[in-house]
């Protein structure tokens, strides 16, 4: 029973890391995508600048996604040893750093972008400015993405 | 940089601005008040004259795009500018009124399109309103006869025989009445009601009290016939609209000749501006411009072509324009230092070191052999292929280098399009003893996913050795300005501490002695930073708090190391996704359909993983090196060297140095 359970823990794991996380990039990449076809109904020479703009809050999604990848990896799903219980509880408790950083970081990231398109649009020498500021937000995914890398790869580990 | 005085006869003025338009050596200044004695030429009506029609020609190149859109394949934009010989532009120059009249032709087949636009819809609006009176045989605007009274109009309700003849009846008893319901709808009725004459205004007066109104626009033919009248017409306006269509599409061929002349124009355009620059006496005129130190011989070369020259150099000022140069390694990188602010006379060129860490850092994140190589061949066949102009090239080089550091870190960290020839491997000799490619690869390598916490240390190492290279030369800039308290102070004692942390952090993982070391070289400077901080502030106290608060500013050194973590977060990004598609494309088994899926998940995969991953390798290059790196020393907002040149969209003129 203990095991079973600690499946569906890590497989739970997995859903809340890529889901959340997945949320957030879904969002932020939609309402860029959103202003961004606003701008190339004007001007569609500018396709390039706007997807590279578009596509920034994308990354937490992509985080969410290795983190449930690599807990699926060490589960038993796609190989690794049937967690214990009390392995399972540990995936899921580091699924939340990446599920609940990525999806609030990438909301804020899709707004941030939606400014920088803005911005962009009006004159594409802001381009490399509107990028810098866009990524200044990523970095609070990055170290959600990280907490949850790092306790996910030692689980496997841990006796208990 | 050199200042330049370039002083010629007016006679020869034209030959000599050809040649430096074709040069492309000299910038020349622009809102320089004239010198006493000179007099400027008013250009700006020709200059208004050739930019209305290179927009006149641009104008009818989107007219063209429209109607005739030009068959280019997705590569094009790679392509460099067609080169024509220098003589070409005397032809381009004699076709050009007759090109410009062809533009007006296009322009106004155009706007004579959109009347007809403009005509369709009316005319649509005019059969919409006309669609309920379809089933009248009589005009909208018939008279009354002899005896009868004729009302034709709309009730804004839904009524039925019945109902309406009850509704008139309970209005006004009196009215003797026969009327035809044509149409009727939710809100609309269409009728026609026949009354004696004399009881025409009581008719009028009853149905008014229903909301009776006559039609707009009543005409003396029967619906049916306007109605037909009308479609004829819309169909000739479209036969019409098809012909200036045709006609416009018939230009297409004079499609190269309209840019050609538009980049006549703007290039006329820029030698008028200049001319208007231009200090000017009834028989000489004297040019003042920028030229870069190497190019003054060559300068030098070219005025000597017009015998009346003299070329004058002095040492440029302050707010003379920069222009980079670097080698072959570091020249594609230039871009990316423009594209954040051309250094400033104070700054170094931060290019060489931002080539390598850009390239560097690039491939880390990227970090597959397979795509490395593919960036290499790919780059290399674009270059080759279309020998773009040197903006492109060099745009393409950098992928180029940068797919070389990819090539390298695929190699470390043993990723080939991902576990693709473990899969491979596996699936061609069924051999499952071997579970890893670091079993498969005979050199060693390092997992992105298992020794993640190390490769993040030497993300960390890596990102140190960056920030401190970037502090290196705000040092060497303090002492080149002789600036030493700058330099030793504010620059060394934070360089010193970090050091000593990295020390420590070594000596955590080796000895005792060389912690205590490291620990030792981080407090001192620390000492220093609190006694040398405050040095602005007035009074003891003021000093030593300023010293103390100084301290706080490592926490942005500990942020922005900690950002250096990307590296690994997108290296491992790359390796899993690749992984993972290799993993779909290996469920379908080694059946033909199996193969045939194999194949197409494994190429569309893979398609996706470098579109993404080289995107977001890009962007985090390009973050890393302006917030972290160039915040530590680099000021930028030096004016960027622009020749005066044919600055042409395209052509380019065969041996002309403007690229």
């Amino acid at each position: 029973m203990d095991g079973i359970m600690g499946m569906f823990l890590a497989i739970l794991a997995a859903a809340v890391a890529t889901v959340f996380a997945g949320i957030g990039s879904a969002k932020g990449v939609g309402s860029a995508a959103q202003t961004a076809m606003g701008v190339l109904s004007e001007d569609s020479s500018k396709f390039g600048k706007m997807l590279v703009l578009t596509l920034l809050p994308g990354t937490q999604g992509l985080y969410g996604f290795i983190v449930g990848f690599l807990v699926l990896t060490s589960c038993g799903v796609l190989g690794g040893d049937m967690p214990t219980l009390g392995q399972g509880f540990a995936f899921l408790a580091a699924s939340f750093a990446i599920g609940f950083g990525g999806m609030i970081s990438g909301f804020a990231q899709g707004k941030a972008a939606v400014s920088g398109i803005t911005m962009t649009a009006k004159d594409e020498k802001n381009f490399s400015k509107a990028m810098v500021s866009i990524t200044l937000v990523e970095i609070y995914a990055l170290l959600a993405f990280i907490v949850s890398l790092l306790v996910v790869i030692s689980v496997p580990n841990l006796k208990f | 940089m050199k200042s330049v005085r370039i002083i010629a006869l007016r006679k020869d003025r034209k030959r000599l601005l050809e040649h430096l338009q074709d040069s492309a050596l000299v910038m020349v200044q622009k809102g320089r008040k004239e010198e006493k004695g000179f007099t400027r030429l008013d250009t700006s009506a020709q200059i208004k004259q050739f930019e209305r029609n290179a927009e006149l020609t641009e104008q009818a190149l989107k007219i063209l795009g429209k109607v005739e859109p030009e068959k280019k394949g997705m590569l094009a934009s790679f392509k460099g500018r067609k080169e024509i010989d220098p003589d070409e532009i005397g032809r381009i120059a004699s076709d050009s009124a007759k090109v410009i009249g062809i533009c007006q032709k296009i322009c106004k087949l155009d706007k004579q399109r959109a009347d007809y636009a403009a005509e369709q819809v009316r005319i649509k609006t005019a059969l919409a309103q006309l669609e309920p009176w379809k089933k009248l045989d009589i005009p909208l605007n018939t008279k009354d006869t002899a005896t009868t009274a004729v009302l034709i109009g709309t009730l804004p309700r839904l009524y039925d025989d019945t109902t309406l003849s009850e509704a008139l009846a309970g209005e006004c008893p009196e009215l003797l009445f026969e009327f035809e319901i044509l149409y009727s709808s939710s809100n609309l009725t269409c009728l026609t009601l026949f009354t004696p004459k004399k009881q025409r205004e009581m008719a009028e007066k009853a149905l008014r009290t229903f909301g009776f109104s006559q039609p707009l626009n009543p005409t003396s033919r029967t619906p049916a016939v306007k109605t037909e009248h009308l479609l004829d017409k819309s169909e000739e306006i479209a036969r019409k609209d098809e012909d200036a269509k045709n006609d416009i599409a018939s230009f297409a061929k004079y499609r190269e000749n309209i840019c050609e002349t538009q980049d006549y124009f703007n290039l006329r355009a820029e030698k008028y501006q200049v001319i208007a620059e231009l200090d000017q006496t009834k028989h000489v005129f004297v040019l003042n411009g920028y030229v870069p130190e190497e190019d003054c011989s060559k300068l030098e070369a070219v005025c000597s072509k017009v015998p009346s020259c003299v070329v004058e150099f002095e040492d440029a000022g302050e707010d003379a324009p920069v222009k980079l140069k670097n080698n072959k390694f570091a020249e594609p990188a230039q871009s990316i230092v423009t594209m954040y602010s051309t250094p400033s006379h104070g700054d170094i060129d931060p290019t060489p070191i931002l080539a390598f860490f850009f390239y560097f850092f690039f491939g880390m994140m990227f970090s597959d052999a397979g795509y490395g190589l593919l960036l290499i061949i790919g780059t290399a066949i674009a270059i080759k292929v279309f020998k773009p102009d040197k903006r492109m090239r060099n745009n393409l080089k950098l992928f180029q280098y940068c797919g070389v550091a990819t090539v390298f870190w695929g190699l470390v960290f043993g990723s080939i399009f991902g576990d693709a020839p473990l899969m491979f491997y596996k699936m061609f000799t069924g051999d499952d003893s071997i579970k890893t490619m670091q079993q498969l690869l005979p050199w060693p390598t390092l997992d992105t996913q298992k020794d993640a916490l190390m490769i993040m240390i030497m993300s960390i190492g890596l990102g140190l050795a960056h920030i401190l290279v970037g502090m290196g030369c705000k040092f060497y800039i303090c002492i080149k300005n002789k600036e030493y308290t700058k330099a030793f102070f504010d620059t060394g004692l934070w360089m010193l501490m970090l050091a000593g942390f990295a020390v420590l952090a070594v000596g955590m993982a080796t000895s005792q002695v060389v912690l205590y070391i490291g620990a030792g070289i981080a407090a001192a400077s620390a000492v220093g930073l609190v006694l040398t901080q405050g040095r602005g502030k007035k009074g003891i106290f003021g000093k030593l708090i300023g010293g103390v608060a100084s301290l706080y500013d490592i926490t942005s050194y500990i942020s922005d190391l900690l950002s250096y973590s990307r590296l690994l977060a997108l290296g491992l990004t790359t390796g899993v996704m690749a992984q993972v598609f290799n993993m779909l494309s290996n469920l379908f088994g080694t059946s033909v359909f199996g193969i045939i899926c194999m194949i197409l998940i494994f190429v569309a995969g893979h398609a996706i993983t470098i579109g993404l991953n080289a995107l977001g390798s890009y962007v985090h290059t390009m973050r890393l090196q302006y917030v972290e790196m160039f915040s530590k020393f680099y000021e930028g907002g030096g004016k960027p060297f622009e020749p005066f040149s044919t600055k042409s969209k395209y052509f380019r003129t065969k041996g002309s140095n403007d690229d």
